[in-house]
């Protein structure tokens, strides 16, 4: 069953990069000759689409709910080609909230992708006035970096909001999450309605013995060039010094340090306090330019404790925020939206949520994006 | 050392019963796919109960391949770990046939697991440090991939499904990021370390943006037109008619006050000038409201979450009519990039050291009749907090108070 294959005689064959089967030798016929004519589509409940083209000719999506992190063993990979080759069009698609559509020909068979994928503990939705999706980093997974655990907030998350993926549970607008473990936030982007970042809560403490890995040997080395842990710092926060015995000292000035993690991102040897370390929590951030337009979003939550594997506190929050929005905002206004509308003083009041210097959100009102160009178009 | 090892028993107990947990609710969980497979769960679980990451970056080399693999070891040192990101096709459709050779890699020189939907764009395999090598060739004689898009290079390109399944696409999106990906000018540079941090490309068809390009891209394309959407009057009044759009939302949802209805002559007009690109109207009442037909990419620079100054959101920099026409663009500000950028510093960093003459002087040479966007000022915020003890204890009531709200005062209740 196996291809036999010969491996590179000479590794230096390998300076010869490869491209990607081109996507096209991907795609199903039925999208091949309809590439570019779609012009409708129609939902069948919450998470099956009808594309509908200027051909006559129609497609099926099915989108469907995956683990947090979108982390999928091989055996459960091996059934959803099974799902999609029976059902299917022969083809899936990852999405960019990490979920995976099955793409077939009719709705009875969308219907049975649907009723198969359900049978295996896979939700189907995520469409419409619904959660989207709620995108995870790879966090204490494979992370060196990480702060907190984003994939197991991210699943209880994902159990407590189901309801509003599948659509028993209605949202005004689309909502989508993005759950990152740290302050590099490659949980998917900061512009999203709901932002979970995990952060230290304090300045860094450098490793007294192991820290000399990410410094120069000498002093005398340390004229030629400031090392990296201290020039990634953008507030200076770093100082590096020699001492009198010839080797290297480091300091961190906690009254300066903004607590952005990046002295860590290029050393291992920074140390937190594993009980100081919380979550962040940003509302109203988008890239569409729909209503209000693209926006980064508001810190509203500055500092969240973390208790797994409940989390509490975290999901307490986020449904309070999405109660605040599924109570007052018109039909069809994203959270980013309300929130302009109602103004942010008034949305930070309806959560109760005590205001200091590091939730002060200032409202803006530039345009951003496409928006951008509009004085010549 | 001996009450060590009771401790370090009892994190990993702990931590097990913590993955019992969060395998028990209605959404499926990750902990169990990661059962499936060769995993080192227990490092994961101590790292949990520990509230500390497991993982350091370890080195780990194949020989002639410069990105793409990721190493790591646990901090007692009994693990390593190590994945590799494989480039997807643009739009991430897979076909089952390519999956399966997926499958068979992944059992043959992996662990059995993978990130399906990697927030890179790439499909990330976890592999088997002994085969590692050999893992390398059967991506790419298997799968006919390559691993690559870590470190300081081009990251996976990533595009939105486009003109393939969405009916709103203005430009051929998939077409474009296979189109810049292979194109000498920058194939050059793939999976070749040499820029002062990472470069991202995102695609995406149409203002609603779902490549979050504004927000993550060194360079955003974006599909959009000039003027007013094209509206079919008689195809609009005859869905008024059949009761599927009601043209007073329509001018409701508006942002920027730009449509009126005549209710008299049955018409909807819209005002070219006013318009937004925000697609209100269009995503209501398509196909009878159109994007306009004079269609543009809008090129958009230096957006990004990691960064020297924050995250930041893309700045306009041109109207292009194809996306052949950001080459010489492209090709010009990356070497000014790698030239005038301190390390870590992405491109948005270098406009807010620099100022946005940089890109302007770039666009004036290389894109000299193109219309020109204003950029606005980028905004800054802060992810990270560094809280004093009474902060951390004013927030700390607040959690109280809303966990008591939603889940009882009581312990164990969900
Ligand atoms: S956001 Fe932080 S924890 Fe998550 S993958 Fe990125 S660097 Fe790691
Ligand atoms: S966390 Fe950020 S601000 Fe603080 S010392 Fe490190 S780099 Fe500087
Ligand atoms: S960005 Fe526009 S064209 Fe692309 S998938 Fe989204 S709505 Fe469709």
């Amino acid at each position: 069953m196996f291809m036999s294959f010969t491996i590179t005689p000479e590794p230096r064959d390998r300076m010869n990069k490869r491209l990607p089967v081109p996507f096209s030798a991907q795609l199903p016929e039925v999208i091949r000759s309809n590439y570019g004519k779609w012009v409708a589509r129609k939902f069948h409940g919450n998470g099956i689409i009808e594309h509908i083209s200027e051909t006559g000719d129609r497609v099926f999506t099915v989108k469907v709910g995956l683990p947090s992190n979108s982390r999928v063993s091989v055996d459960t990979l091996e059934k959803f080609i099974e799902i999609a080759d029976k059902y299917g069009l022969g083809v899936v698609r990852a999405t960019r909230g990490m979920n995976l559509e099955f793409i077939t020909d009719s709705l009875d068979k969308a219907l049975k992708i649907k009723e198969e994928v359900e049978k295996l503990g896979f939700p189907v939705g995520g469409w419409g006035t619904s959660l989207w999706h709620i995108t995870s980093c790879t966090a204490y997974l494979t992370c060196t970096t990480a702060v907190v655990d984003a994939p197991s907030i991210t699943q209880v998350l994902y159990n407590n909001l189901k309801p509003y993926f599948t659509g028993e549970e209605k949202l005004p607008a689309k909502l989508m999450v993005f759950v990152a473990g740290c302050t590099n936030s490659c949980g998917g982007t900061l512009a999203g309605d709901i932002v979970i970042v995990g952060h230290y809560g304090q300045a860094p403490r450098p490793d007294p013995e192991r820290i000399k890995f990410c410094l120069p040997s000498s002093s005398e080395a340390l004229k030629k060039a400031t090392p990296d842990v201290a020039a990634v710092c953008p507030v200076g926060a770093i100082r590096v010094f020699g001492k009198p015995d010839g080797s290297v000292g480091i300091e961190v000035d906690e009254r300066k340090c903004i607590a952005c993690g990046r002295c860590k991102n290029v050393c291992d040897y920074f140390d937190w306090d594993p009980t100081k370390i919380g979550v962040a929590i940003f509302v109203g951030g988008k890239t569409s330019n729909t209503g209000t337009g693209p926006r980064l979003p508001y810190k509203v939550v500055p500092w969240l404790p973390v208790n797994p594997p409940e989390y509490r506190e975290v999901v307490a929050a986020v449904k309070k925020i999405i109660d605040v929005w599924k109570r007052e905002a018109q039909p069809g206004e994203r959270l980013g939206d309300f929130i302009d509308r109602i103004g942010i003083d008034e949305f930070m009041n309806k959560l109760g949520i005590p205001r200091t210097r590091h939730n002060r959100c200032e409202e803006t009102s530039w345009n951003f994006g496409v928006r951008q160009f509009i004085t010549y178009m | 050392m001996g009450t060590e090892t009771v401790q370090k028993a009892s994190d990993l107990e702990r931590g097990m019963k913590m993955l019992e947990y969060l395998e028990r609710g209605p959404w499926p969980s990750y902990v169990t796919e990661l059962k499936r497979t060769k995993y080192p769960i227990e490092a994961y679980a101590e790292g949990l109960a520990r509230k500390y990451t497991p993982w350091l970056s370890g080195s780990f080399r194949v020989r002639y391949v410069f990105s793409g693999i990721l190493a790591r070891r646990s901090r007692d040192g009994k693990f390593v770990e190590i994945h590799f990101r494989t480039y997807a096709p643009a739009g991430r459709f897979y076909s089952t046939s390519y999956l399966r050779k997926v499958v068979e890699v992944a059992k043959r020189y992996g662990i059995g697991l993978m990130e399906f939907g990697g927030n890179t764009g790439a499909l990330v395999l976890n592999m088997i440090a002994e085969k590692a090598d050999e893992a390398v060739d059967a991506i790419r004689t298997i799968m006919g991939s390559d691993v690559g898009g870590s470190g300081d290079t081009f990251r996976e390109f990533y595009a939105c499904p486009g003109p393939a399944l969405c009916e709103f696409a203005l430009y051929d999106t998939l077409h474009a990021m296979d189109y810049i990906r292979s194109h000498p000018a920058f194939y050059r540079y793939l999976n070749t370390q040499m820029f002062p941090y990472k470069i991202k490309f995102k695609f995406s068809g149409c203002p609603m943006d779902c490549a979050t390009a504004n927000s993550r891209a060194d360079f955003a394309l974006i599909g959009t037109w000039v003027g007013a959407p094209e509206v079919d009057q008689g195809l609009f009044r005859k869905m008024v008619e059949e009761g599927k759009i009601n043209p007073k939302e329509i001018v409701d949802s508006c942002p920027s006050k730009a449509i009126s209805w005549n209710e008299e002559k049955k018409e909807l007009n819209i005002d070219g000038s006013k318009c937004l690109k925000a697609m209100n109207c269009i995503k209501k009442a398509f196909p009878a409201i159109r994007p306009g037909r004079n269609r543009k990419i809008a090129l958009l620079v230096g957006a990004h979450i990691q960064g020297h100054f924050g995250p930041k959101l893309a700045r306009a920099v041109a109207l292009l009519d194809s996306v052949e026409e950001i080459v010489p663009f492209a090709t010009e500000l990356i070497n000014k990039y790698m030239e005038l950028a301190p390390r870590r510093h992405r491109i948005g960093d270098m406009i807010i050291r620099r100022g946005f003459k940089v890109i302007s002087e770039v666009a004036d040479k290389t894109l000299p009749n193109k219309t020109r966007g204003t950029p606005s000022s980028h905004l800054r915020i802060s992810i990270g907090t560094n809280l004093t003890d009474d902060e951390r204890e004013m927030y700390e009531n607040w959690a109280k108070q809303v966990t008591s709200e939603y889940f009882g005062g009581g312990s164990g209740s969900r």
